[in-house]
């Protein structure tokens, strides 16, 4: 007994965070109290670096506003800085030293100019102007934003207004800086930018960081991982220890790491239990799978050897749509959006077009149905049973091509709007004049496409989850039952269940006969279930080839600005021991059984034990 | 069609005009818009047109931005236009064609009527929109206005208010695009179909865009909360208004010109 105070006042003095069995629930007006937080204990020490993850719903954000004394607990404290958060005295203290950043960048931020914003927070400590100017001037030029002091924030990126909400928190000189989401609405370079601030914070500044996210490879960062699962700390650790429990992770609704996920997959196809440790980083983890193969090599696992078929084949088919020479410039003698661009797309294939932000693939996509005319080029829709194409230009056309391609925008929650999900699936349908039955019918089946009941029929669609209102939206399109669907970022900000079961859902379709035109910037996901690859790159097309090709084309990669996807390169780290591998598996299982394959046929050489201990692959 | 509104489009810039203070701004355009609305001759309009013109050059704005902002009221422009010209009866007939009568008087009162409201807009958007960003102008309302605070105005809350509303402004009109966008895409009508369809068009994008600006408030209003925000009491500026020698020098300059400007048109329209 006398040793656990011993050590819980020692914490109190080196923790900057503590939460002792904190409760809390919130009061909803129809579902009564709903528990967000059902005895949580953890602390976090200066300058630690903890993830936090779960799936949506988990009790991630409230713990966050619990530390910043936005909610208080109901049962148990958090003590920040060594203060009770509930000792009213040092209520404004608590708050200046936690710094927030919030999911959506447009939302938090309250200034007309970049500089107006950063001053808020120092303004409201009623800071002396002079030194104000000099906190606003230091914290724009750590975060690299200064030459962006007088723009408006309309004007700037996803990515540059993150940063600026973290400079708005480093003028007000805080210890904690809580991440909610920050990086979800983020495309991948932007977020690695993002991130690099983030851990100077940590290094130069000793900052205690709280991220919460839905991207592994993020968490990976962290010295601490924390899983949130209903309320409570489900799984807690290093990043190694945490991933390692790759079961117990996958049943909480989170992913592994793809090169952990790998790993994992090899080891239990050959029987090993992992240690902690062979999950730590992704060198530690290719070391594992080295280790491992060579054991295979070396005849160990003579009866386990699989056999993998070849990577699959893209679809040929009836071209279901073509676009050429399509051109757009937004204003003009400015820098066009698109320019020349030309691809047809085949009936039944999942289409992916990738891109960094502000590529055009919006623009692009756009075009597909109508919304946007071709300013030069264009865009032929050939449905299915019709003799003669349609066309984007002729505006009898329009009204039938808007029922053959459905488009789902990126975060289609916005476009819900009518009292039940019922009426507001049939939207689409009831504007196509179907009679009540068919429509009725559609609006089921939709439903029942994306996995929601018919108990939804009557639920107001403003009161569903996230996941949910993204579903109903999807189903929206579907109800429509276009040919084509094109869905742009239908997975971004979902937890990684949502995420897979929007794909699962794509793929269905797929099997269906649809085709699919998805538009993602999540280089693993395109390659796993695209069969073919538009890479866009400033308004022009960069590359059309599959996955297998792209990813194959070092060089063209390179040129792109693309990174392979994580399967790819453990599978090139691997061949260059096997030079029978052949890499272009994207799945991580597939990916597993090809290195243990093609490690069970190389012929063991004798200087293959000592390139196996020298490590170090990257 | 949604990007022609120029409400809080601040065109940045380092111009005199740009740097005056924004109180004397906002007393210069009441003030000019007094006169402007008193001038009745051609010359006095015309005087009013120089000293505009002079500010136009003056902001080293491009003058394809200034007349940007005139563009939501062409119309209404034109309408006063055909209007005067058809109603006013009096004066010499130009043409008389039937019971259209158009009178040299008609054209004069019809084109200083149109150069009037011209002239307004263009001064307002010269001292205000275009060159004051909005926080600013919400500061300087509240530093005018703080008197004010004494019988319990609630001035600064106001002043915040407002500069909130300017902000979202450009985020608000990017989103209804993109709703109007997707709700095309699921066949909503807004300028073809009967009158219910395009009802029923406008209502899919006016729920959502509501939704979801409650939504933004609520997040902001959090967001704001963990920044420390308080209220008025006690806050700090990064940009304290302070009236220096080139300020008074440009609000009595500009002023002796309005009342310059009041007697030329008076002299006028005396003789």
């Amino acid at each position: 007994m006398a040793d656990q105070t011993a050590v819980q006042s020692d914490s109190r003095i080196s923790a900057d965070v503590r939460l002792d069995s904190v409760e809390f629930s919130y009061v909803h007006p129809e579902a009564g109290t709903v528990p967000a937080l059902s005895g949580v204990s953890l602390s976090l020490s200066r300058g630690s670096y903890s993830a936090l993850l779960g799936r949506n719903g988990s009790g991630k954000s409230t713990m966050a506003k619990l530390i910043d004394v936005l909610e208080m607990p109901q049962v148990g404290s958090v003590y920040v800085l060594g203060f009770d958060t509930q000792d009213d005295s040092h209520f404004w203290e608590i708050r200046r030293a936690c710094g927030m950043v919030f999911q959506n960048p447009d939302n938090q931020i309250v200034g007309t100019t970049v500089e107006e914003d950063v001053a808020f927070g120092p303004e409201n400590l009623g800071v002396p102007t002079p030194e104000i100017r000099q906190r606003v001037d230091d914290a724009l030029h750590y975060v690299g934003m200064y030459e962006y002091a007088h723009k408006q924030p309309s004007q700037l990126s996803g990515g540059q207004k993150q940063k600026l909400a973290i400079a708005g928190i480093l003028a007000m000189q805080p210890q904690i800086l809580l991440l909610d989401e920050s990086t979800s609405m983020l495309d991948p370079l932007s977020r690695d930018e993002f991130l690099a601030v983030v851990s100077r914070l940590v290094h130069e500044k000793n900052m205690t960081v709280l991220h919460i996210t839905h991207d592994m490879s993020e968490a990976c960062i962290a010295d601490h991982i924390y899983v949130l699962d209903h309320g409570k700390v489900a799984l807690s650790g290093t990043p190694g220890e945490v991933f390692s429990q790759v079961e117990t992770v996958r049943r909480l609704g989170l992913d592994v790491p793809v090169f952990a996920e790998i790993a994992y997959e090899v080891a239990s196809h050959l029987g090993i239990h992992l240690e902690q440790k062979t999950l730590y980083s992704r060198t530690a983890a290719v070391n594992g799978i080295r280790m491992m193969l060579s054991g295979v090599a070396q005849g160990s696992y003579r009866d386990v050897i699989p056999e993998v078929s070849v990577p699959r084949v893209p679809v040929k088919g009836r071209t279901v749509l073509s676009v050429s020479h399509l051109s757009h410039s937004y204003e003009k003698n400015s820098e066009p959006a698109l320019s020349d661009i030309s691809f047809s797309v085949m009936e039944g294939e999942i289409f992916a077009v990738i891109g960094h932000s502000g590529s055009g693939k919006t623009t692009l996509i756009t075009h597909l149905n109508g919304i946007m005319r071709p300013e030069e080029g264009e865009v032929l829709v050939y449905p299915r049973g019709a003799s003669e194409p349609l066309n984007t230009r002729k505006n009898a056309d329009v009204r039938k091509i808007r029922r053959v391609v459905g488009l789902l925008f990126q975060y289609p929650e916005y476009q819900l709007f009518e009292e039940t999900v019922e009426r507001d699936v049939a939207f689409g349908p009831t504007k196509m004049g179907l009679p009540p039955e068919e429509i009725s019918r559609r609006v089921r089946e939709a439903l029942s496409l994306v996995g929601l009941d018919d108990s939804f029929l009557q639920r107001s669609p403003f009161e569903l989850s996230g996941g949910q209102k993204r579903r109903v939206a999807f189903a929206g399109v579907l109800a429509m039952d276009p040919d084509i669907l094109v869905l742009d970022e239908p997975a971004a900000g979902l937890d990684p269940t949502g995420r897979r079961e929007i794909l699962h859902y794509a793929e269905k379709l797929k099997e269906r006969g649809k085709t699919i035109i998805i538009v993602s910037h999540n280089m693993d996901e395109a390659a796993r279930y695209a069969d073919r690859i538009l890479v866009l790159k400033d308004g022009k097309a960069g590359a059309l080839m599959t996955p297998q090709e792209l990813f194959r084309d070092t060089a063209k990669m390179k040129e792109l600005g693309i990174s392979a996807p994580e399967t790819i390169s453990c599978l090139t780290e691997m061949k260059k021991d096997y030079p029978d591998i052949r890499t272009e598996y994207f799945r991580t299982d597939e990916a597993a059984r090809e290195m243990i394959r093609a490690a069970g046929k190389a012929v063991p050489a004798e200087n293959r034990v000592d390139s196996m201990h020298s490590g170090g692959c990257l | 069609m949604m990007k022609d509104i120029s409400i809080g489009r601040y065109y940045q810039g380092n111009s005199i005009l740009h740097r005056l203070d924004p109180r004397v701004k906002i007393t210069l355009c009441f003030l000019y818009m007094i006169v402007i609305f008193l001038m009745t001759t051609p010359a006095g309009l015309l005087a009013t047109f120089l000293v505009v013109a002079v500010l136009c050059v003056l902001s080293a704005i491009p003058l394809k931005t200034i007349l940007a902002s005139v563009r939501p009221i062409v119309f209404l422009l034109l309408f006063i236009l055909v209007l005067n010209i058809l109603t006013i009866r009096t004066g010499n007939p130009v043409v008389s064609w039937g019971i259209l009568k158009i009178t040299d008087e008609g054209i004069l009162k019809a084109v200083l009527m149109a150069l009037r409201l011209f002239l307004l807009i263009v001064c307002t958007s010269l001292l205000l929109t275009l060159t004051t960003t909005p926080l600013l102008m919400a500061d300087s309302l509240e530093s005018l206005f703080g008197p004010l605070k004494k019988i319990h105005v609630p001035v600064h809350e106001m002043s915040m208010m407002m500069s909130i509303a300017l902000r979202f402004v450009p985020t608000l009109v990017e989103e209804t695009d993109k709703i109007m966008k997707a709700q095309a895409s699921r066949g909503a009508e807004y300028d073809t179909g009967n009158i219910f369809a395009r009802a029923k068009g406008y209502v899919s994008v006016l729920v959502p865009l509501f939704v979801s600006a409650f939504k933004r408030a609520e997040e902001l209003a959090v967001a704001m909360d963990a920044r420390c925000y308080k209220g008025g009491e006690g806050r700090t500026k990064l940009h304290v208004l302070h009236m220096q020698g080139k300020d008074y020098f440009w609000l009595i300059l500009l002023t002796c010109l309005a009342i310059a400007l009041f007697f030329i048109d008076l002299l006028t329209q005396i003789r």
